[in-house]
């Protein structure tokens, strides 16, 4: 009875980013960029490979406010200069596609990651349901960027 | 052990997300739900009965037919958790645009 519609088992986000495809693309794939964002608000991010070739390893700790570790194992899949990367998730398993579209000085993000099944996906959303403090962390640092503005 | 009643166990399985998807548009008896897999009766019955446990559908009885429906409210509590979930995604997006914010304006006083 499984069909081949994914939409039980993806999230898709899109953004248009003020600034030049070659700088978002930059932030995106240097360690010393994106270990500034990643990761869930409040964490801060130690990463140990990156190697941005198709089968390259990706592997980053993210540190949480209480000091607890979360390891993240991913493999490239795809990587076309200012263009797309794709790199499969490991622990929860699922693949995540990211397009880069110029729009003159302006870049269009695509932002898509499918999970392996359902299950997963559901699995992967009571998690984060039963996580609150993660939630109240994320609250916390938006608050604390208006500060900032 | 008390197993759990919740509207995640109900469509963590795929056939339980095809009997919701088969009944939403429309009301099924029993029977022709279980007509259309290719699972045991009994395999249906208990579906059946998780489902009207996690308050996703109600049977009524019509005459000799057990009639299914689609009770759909529930499901807006997990739009509402993966609604939280995409939420989490576009504040890694927001941390982002901050970023090239800062980077943008570190740039163009350098170069002055």
């Amino acid at each position: 009875m499984e069909t081949s519609n994914t939409k039980d088992r993806e999230i898709s986000l899109s953004r248009t980013i003020n600034a030049p495809v070659a700088l978002v693309w930059e932030v995106w794939t240097k360690t010393e960029h994106i270990a500034n964002w990643w990761g869930p608000n409040g964490f801060t991010n130690t990463i140990t490979t990156m190697d941005m070739v198709p089968g390259g390893e990706w592997n980053l700790i993210m540190h949480g406010p209480d000091g607890t570790d979360y390891k993240n194992r991913s493999v490239f899949k795809e990587v076309i200069v200012n263009k797309k990367i794709v790199f499969e998730h490991y622990a929860p398993n699922f693949i995540a596609t990211i397009t880069f579209e110029e729009q003159g000085d302006k870049t269009l993000l695509n932002w898509h990651m499918l999970f392996e099944s359902a299950e997963l996906f559901i699995q992967v959303v009571k998690t984060f349901k039963a996580d609150e403090g993660l939630k109240q962390n994320v609250d916390k640092l938006e608050v604390y960027l208006e500060g900032l503005k | 052990m008390k197993a759990r009643r919740d509207v995640y166990q109900a469509i963590a399985d795929p056939t339980r997300r095809a009997i919701i998807n088969m009944i939403a548009s429309q009301p099924h008896n029993v029977n022709a739900i279980a007509e259309k897999f290719d699972v045991t009766r009994q395999a249906i019955s208990l579906h059946i009965q998780i489902l009207t446990d996690c308050g996703l559908i109600k049977v009524k009885q019509q005459g000799r037919d057990r009639v299914c429906e689609a009770q759909l409210q529930q499901l807006s509590e997990v739009s509402a958790w993966v609604d939280q979930y995409r939420q989490h995604f576009e504040s890694k997006l927001d941390a982002m645009e901050q970023y090239i914010e800062t980077i943008m304006s570190d740039r163009s006083k350098n170069k002055k």
